[in-house]
Parts: structure tokens; C-alpha cells; sequence
């Protein structure tokens, strides 16, 4: 029976000698949101790269839909932190690419419109016509919410997009992700990889954390808050509040175990 | 990048004179004003433009003030020095009479330089940028042809010349081999670094939208290493110039390096000199000119 969703077994990575992570087993149904917390160096980004099929694990396997994951693929769609769009391209040139190699029949003006209809989506209906230089961080990271969602992949990993951003700004385009995320049917899976706690809390199903050297999961949580969330609300509740000393508690006691270690 | 205001803004300017006792010894020497924004409370204001202006040409100016100085080393040199009647130095004077001259002879000479310089140049960058791109995005082609190019760029084009002459039927075919040998290896060698630099963020981009074979190397690596080709293609450009000439001395009966060439066989130094200095004066509007193309096409490369 075709297993719907992503899949790990036994995932093992290393650089040369280096064990980078040890014995990843996860499921991921498809449409769930998670995010993926850990301290710096447990290894998240390279998790991400391996799902995203950019590099090759060391050992296990790597499902999605039953599928191996051998490779780069237009299934998996990623938005990295900065830099995502090329600089040389126009901003509706960067999505059209994307509305091509999703529909590779699909005329130039058809794509031009397709890709204008994306960037409105994301509110950079103004940024049509300019180039990633002319962006602010922000905005250039709506570009690259709207390219992925223009590759048309259901799963979408996600290595801190809005990390380099300021507080407002991170903010807005949490609630366009959610925004968009909910309103798709059927729902994308997301692997949102975070070091903010509250974020990944505010956006995800579910929190995955990863402790170091090497990198393992120490934790799964749920997280049960009802959909369609109100920030505010939801940040000064208690349940709130319990689940992110939890998940604190938790990466300190890793940081504090490789301290001693150390 | 943050929008240029469109508000016109206004300076204040305050006439300051010169007063080599100040702190840091600064005399504000050419310009006799020194700029503070803020309210006006005294002496005129000048709004932004006239501010850029004179910047402007305070910077032409200093750009001016070394040639000027040679110029009047020279014209020192040829009419005070007492070197006797030295035809060697001819004055700038003479020079300039030699130059307007033979005008309409530099400018065919010119044509005929450019009918090689034009194809030999516009051939090495394209099989420069091509090859280069190709060899520096695949390990196999790299591992084939990088040895070869390490043993035969070093080797200075112009022992190709006798050679070139040779085999090729005319010199114009010869001088454009070696203008393209010259040319050739500089694209070459940049391009080849400009992929070899193609960064990872550019690399994983590609991947996950799938950008493969000739779409990835078109989209992705060329315009990622146009910086690199752009530098190779200003030292190739020199290169060039400098081969053509000197391929124009050995059998050519047109051409720029020719004209120099000719008039020192007659000891006509007027109107070498003159070839001299158009030569240069060529060379230089190629080289903007490049570097104007290259501007255009790197508006995104900071």
C-alpha cells in the first residue's frame, strides 16, 4: 500500500568522517505542517537538503509517496532563508521559470499572467516588473513563497524564510503562509525549519526537535491548537505557554549535554 | 536598493576661506565653499543640482590635471630643453598639425585595423565564453581540456605571427588568428572560472526547479559568470590591440600599427607620434566602450 506523506528510515549523514545525523526515523503524513527546532548545528538545514534530494544520504532511505528520493525533484519545492530569487532576473521572470517547468506546454504570456497571479497572491502585484536588488527583504522573500507555490509542489520545505527578517515583517508573512497554506485543497505538507520556538509553535501540526552531534530527533510533539489562529490569542495562553517551556527545556538540556560532553 | 528621494533638497553654503592654519591643515582648495545641510541662516543656498555639478567638475579637473602636466612636460621638452634641434621630440604643435593631417589616412587605417580586430575579437569571445562555460560546468570536460589549456595559454600569441603568416593565404586571415589566439585565452580562462565560481545557492536554485543541460548553463551559469567574462574580455580587448599592431608591423600595407610603422621608416616623428597618440586615443574608446556594454549588463551585480 502507497504510504501518502514523507518517510524516513534510518537516515544517516556525514561530511567525510563526520557523523552530521544518526538515525532519523520519521512520518510525516501529507498536509501536515511541522516544524523542525533544534540548536544550531543539529543538523536541520541538512535535513532539509537531504528530503530536498540536494544531497545524497549517507545511509537509509528517504520516501515521499512511497517514492525513494534520489534527486531534486518538482515535488519538493524549498524556500531558503535569502538569496532565493536570481539577481538577474526580474522578479516575474524568477516566477515564471517556475510556471514553466510546472506546465511545460504553457505559452510565454500565458506564463507571464500565471506568474503575475501568484505574486498577487502574495501582495507583489507592485514588484512586477523589478529585480531582486530593488527588494526589500521582505518582499523578496514573498517572491520566494510565490515561486514555490508556482512550481506547484505538495511538499514544501521551508529552511528559515523568514529568519533574516524584522519582527513586523516575519510576522506578516507568517499569517500569509498560514493563509495560503490553509486555503489550499488539498493542503501542501510543509517541514518548516526554524530556530524561533514561538514560530514554529504558531505555524506548525507538529514540532520535531533535533539534538546534536550527531543530529537526532529528541523530540516529537504535537501541537494541538485549533486552526485559523489568532496570534494574539494564542500567544498569551497557557497551553501556549506550557508547550514552549517544553520545547525550551528541551534544546537547553541538549545544548547543556554537549557542553558537558565537550 | 532605496528609492533616490525625489524631494529636491537644499544645501547651505557658506563661503569659507582658505586657512591653511586650521586643525587638520584642509584648505578647501578648488572649491571656496564648504557644504552644510540645515537651515538657512546666512549666505546662499544652492539646491542639490549645481552641488553635483560643480562636484562633477572638480572631479574632471583632477582627471585632466596629469595630462595637462605631461603636456607641458612635453611642450617643455621639444621647445626649452637643450637638446639641440631634436627631431625625436617633435612639438605638440606639430604633432597636432601631423594629426589633423593625416586624418582621413588614420581613419582608413582605422577601418582596416577594425576588420580585424572586429572578427578576430568577436570569434575568441564567442568560442571563449562557450568553451569556458563548458569546461568549467563539467568535471569530465574539465579533466580533458584544462591540461591542454594550461600548456598552451601561457605561450606569448605573438610567436604565432611568423607562423600564422605562413600558413594562412593572406595576412588578414593571419592577423585575425592571432587577434584571436590573444583573445581567446583571457574569455577562456574566465569563463571557466566564472562557472567553476557559480555559487551554491545559485546550484541548489537550479535543482529544485529542475533547470538542467543547456537551459541551466544559459540561465543560470552564463549570467552568473558574465562578471569573470566581462574581466577576461577587458584583458583580451588589450590583448588584442596590442597583437593587431604588432602583427600590422611585420606585412600589413593598412592599419594603425602600420601607419606608425611606415612614418618612423621615413623619419616623418611628427606623424608618428600623431599615430601614436590616435592609437591610444582608439584603444581607449574600445575599452569604454566595453566597459559600458559590461555596466549594462551587470545592472544587477553589486
Amino acid at each position: 500500500m502507497m504510504v501518502q506523506g514523507l518517510s524516513l528510515s534510518e537516515v544517516e549523514f556525514a561530511y567525510d568522517t563526520v557523523p552530521i545525523l544518526r538515525g532519523i526515523e520519521l512520518e510525516i503524513p501529507g498536509g501536515q505542517f511541522v516544524g523542525l527546532l533544534g540548536a544550531s548545528g543539529s543538523g536541520k538545514s541538512t535535513l532539509l537538503r537531504l528530503i530536498a534530494g540536494l544531497q545524497p544520504v549517507s545511509k537509509g532511505h528517504l520516501r515521499w509517496n512511497g517514492e525513494r528520493i534520489c534527486g531534486p525533484s518538482l515535488e519538493r519545492g524549498v524556500v531558503f532563508q535569502d538569496y532565493a530569487l536570481f539577481p538577474w532576473l526580474s522578479v516575474v521572470d524568477n516566477i515564471a521559470i517556475a510556471v514553466g517547468k510546472a506546465d511545460p506546454g504553457s505559452s510565454k504570456t500565458g506564463r507571464r499572467s500565471e506568474a503575475i497571479r501568484h505574486l498577487k497572491r502574495v501582495g507583489l502585484e507592485s514588484a512586477v516588473g523589478k529585480y531582486p536588488s530593488e527588494l526589500s527583504g521582505g518582499m523578496r522573500q514573498r517572491g520566494a513563497i510565490a515561486r514555490a507555490l508556482a512550481l506547484g509542489s505538495p511538499l514544501l520545505l521551508m529552511d528559515e524564510p523568514f529568519g533574516a527578517l524584522d519582527p513586523v515583517n516575519r510576522a506578516r508573512l507568517q499569517d500569509l503562509l498560514l493563509e495560503v497554506w490553509e486555503s489550499a485543497k488539498p493542503r501542501k505538507t510543509i517541514v518548516f525549519v526554524t530556530h524561533d520556538i514561538d514560530e514554529a509553535l504558531y505555524l506548525g501540526d507538529r514540532v520535531i526537535i533535533l539534538g546534536s552531534c550527531p543530529g537526532q530527533v529528541i523530540a516529537d510533539l504535537p501541537v494541538d491548537f485549533a486552526r485559523h489562529r489568532d496570534r494574539r490569542q494564542l500567544l498569551e495562553s497557557r497551553s501556549f505557554h506550557a508547550l514552549r517551556e517544553r520545547v525550551a527545556e528541551t534544546i537547553a538540556a541538549d545544548t547543556l549535554q554537549q557542553l558537558i560532553a565537550a | 536598493m532605496t528609492p533616490t528621494a525625489s524631494v529636491t533638497r537644499e544645501v547651505q553654503v557658506t563661503p569659507v576661506p582658505p586657512d591653511p592654519s586650521n586643525a587638520q591643515g584642509f584648505v578647501p582648495w578648488p572649491v571656496p565653499f564648504r557644504f552644510a545641510r540645515g537651515p538657512a541662516s546666512a549666505g546662499t543656498t544652492l539646491p542639490r543640482q549645481p552641488q553635483r555639478l560643480l562636484r562633477r567638475l572638480l572631479r574632471l579637473l583632477e582627471g585632466c590635471s596629469v595630462f595637462a602636466a605631461l603636456l607641458v612636460a612635453w611642450f617643455i621638452a621639444a621647445e626649452y630643453l637643450p637638446l639641440g634641434d631634436n627631431p625625436l621630440i617633435p612639438a605638440p604643435p606639430l604633432v597636432l598639425r601631423a594629426l589633423i593631417d593625416s586624418l582621413p589616412e588614420l581613419w582608413a587605417g582605422t577601418l582596416s585595423s577594425f576588420s580585424i580586430l572586429v572578427p578576430g575579437f568577436a570569434l575568441a569571445t564567442t568560442a571563449g565564453i562557450v568553451s569556458g562555460l563548458a569546461v568549467g560546468s563539467s568535471r569530465h570536460l574539465a579533466n580533458a581540456f584544462l591540461p591542454v589549456a594550461k600548456v598552451a595559454a601561457p605561450v606569448p600569441p605573438t610567436v604565432y605571427i611568423p607562423y600564422a603568416i605562413a600558413i594562412l593565404p593572406t595576412f588578414k586571415l593571419s592577423a585575425i588568428f592571432v587577434v584571436f589566439i590573444g583573445a581567446f585565452w583571457p574569455v577562456f580562462q574566465n569563463a571557466v572560472a566564472g562557472a567553476h565560481a557559480l555559487e551554491q545557492r545559485y546550484r541548489d536554485n537550479a535543482a529544485i526547479l529542475g533547470l538542467s543541460g543547456f537551459e541551466y548553463r544559459w540561465r543560470v551559469v552564463f549570467p552568473a559568470a558574465l562578471p569573470h567574462i566581462f574581466a577576461g574580455m577587458a584583458v583580451g580587448l588589450g590583448f588584442s590591440f596590442i597583437l593587431l599592431t604588432v602583427a600590422e608591423l611585420f606585412g600589413a600595407n593598412a592599419g594603425l600599427g602600420r601607419f606608425v610603422q611606415y612614418y618612423a621608416d621615413f623619419a616623418d616623428y611628427p606623424r608618428m607620434v600623431a599615430g601614436i597618440l590616435y592609437t591610444g586615443l582608439v584603444t581607449w574608446l574600445a575599452m569604454s566602450g566595453l566597459d559600458f556594454l559590461r555596466r549594462r549588463a551587470l545592472f544587477w551585480h553589486q
